[in-house]
C-alpha cells in the first residue's frame, strides 16, 4: 500500500501543480495589466496591439479628453438639478422647464460628439486594421450603437401602458 | 466447522508449544479469538466500494505501465483544468478592463450585470 499510496500522491501533486502552472501563466498577462497604474489603458495597448510610441499618443490623448469630459458631465448634472426644481414647482412644461430640457440635450449630443471625435482620433493613431477594430468595438459599447433608445422604444411598444 | 477449528487449534497448539511463554493466558481465550474471526467473516458489508478501490490500487497501481498512465492522466487532467480555468479568468478580466476603458470615456456606458 505504501508505494501505491505514494505514486497516487505523486500523481495528485503533479496533476495541481500542472493546473497551477498552466493558470498562473495563462492569467500573467492579466494580472500584470490589473498591476498598471492605469490598467484600462494597458489593457487597450495589448487588445489593439499599440507600439509604445502609438501609445503615449493615445495615453496624452485620453488624458486631455478626461477633464473635457469631466467638465461636460458636472454641466449635465447642473442641468439635471434644475431641470428637477423646475418640476417639482411645475404643473405643466413650462418655457423654462422646455429651455433646461433643451439646453440638457444639446449638452448630451455636445458631449456624445466630443466623444466620438475622441474616438476617431484615437482610432487614427492606431495602426489602420487596429483603427478599425477599435471603432467597431466602440461601436458595439457605447451610446454608438443606439441600443439603449431602441430597447427603451420596444418596451414601449410591447408594453403601451407603461 | 466444529472439527475444522479443532484441526486448527490442534496446529496451532503445536506450535504454541514451542513458544515458551511465561505469562498464563486469560481463560477461553483460544475460543474467544476464533468467536472473533467468526464475528468478523460474518460481519456484512465486509466488501466495500472503498475497499474494492483499495484493493485495485493496491495490485495495479505499482505496476509500472499503470502507474505511468494514471501519472499521465493526472497531468493531462491538471493541463487542460488548468488552461481552461485561465481561459475564462483572462477572458473576465479582460471584459472587465474593457468595460473600465469604456467607463472612463462614456459616462453613459452601464455596467451590465456580470460585467
Amino acid at each position: 500500500m505504501k508505494k501505491a499510496g505514494l505514486i497516487l500522491f505523486v500523481g495528485l501533486l503533479l496533476s495541481a501543480g500542472a493546473f497551477a502552472g498552466f493558470y498562473y501563466f495563462g492569467t500573467a498577462s492579466c494580472r500584470n495589466m490589473m498591476g498598471e497604474q492605469q490598467p484600462e489603458l494597458a489593457w487597450l495597448k495589448h487588445e489593439f496591439k499599440l507600439g509604445d510610441v502609438e501609445f503615449a499618443r493615445i495615453v496624452k490623448l485620453h488624458e486631455a479628453y478626461l477633464p473635457q469630459c469631466a467638465q461636460r458631465c458636472m454641466r449635465i448634472a447642473e442641468l439635471n438639478d434644475k431641470l428637477e426644481q423646475l418640476l417639482s414647482k411645475a404643473s405643466s412644461v413650462t418655457p423654462e422647464i422646455q429651455s433646461a430640457l433643451a439646453e440638457r440635450a444639446k449638452m448630451r449630443a455636445d458631449c456624445e460628439a466630443e466623444m466620438l471625435n475622441h474616438f476617431l482620433e484615437v482610432s487614427r493613431m492606431m495602426p489602420p486594421e487596429q483603427g478599425r477594430r477599435y471603432l467597431q468595438w466602440v461601436e458595439q459599447q457605447t451610446f454608438l450603437n443606439g441600443q439603449a433608445m431602441e430597447q427603451q422604444h420596444d418596451h414601449h411598444m410591447s408594453n403601451p401602458q407603461g | 466447522m466444529a472439527n475444522q477449528h479443532s484441526e486448527n487449534d490442534h496446529a496451532l497448539n503445536k506450535v504454541l508449544k514451542q513458544w515458551p511463554v511465561n505469562a498464563p493466558l486469560p481463560p477461553r481465550f483460544q475460543e474467544q479469538v476464533w468467536n472473533r474471526i467468526a464475528r468478523v467473516e460474518a460481519r456484512p458489508g465486509t466488501v466495500t466500494i472503498w475497499n474494492l478501490v483499495r484493493s485495485l490500487i493496491e495490485t495495479n497501481l505499482p505496476r509500472p505501465k499503470f502507474a505511468y498512465s494514471y501519472v499521465a492522466i493526472l497531468v493531462l487532467l491538471g493541463v487542460v483544468s488548468g488552461a481552461w480555468a485561465a481561459q475564462r479568468e483572462a477572458g473576465r478580466l479582460n471584459a472587465d478592463l474593457g468595460s473600465r476603458y469604456v467607463q472612463s470615456i462614456d459616462p453613459y456606458h452601464k455596467v451590465a450585470p456580470g460585467e
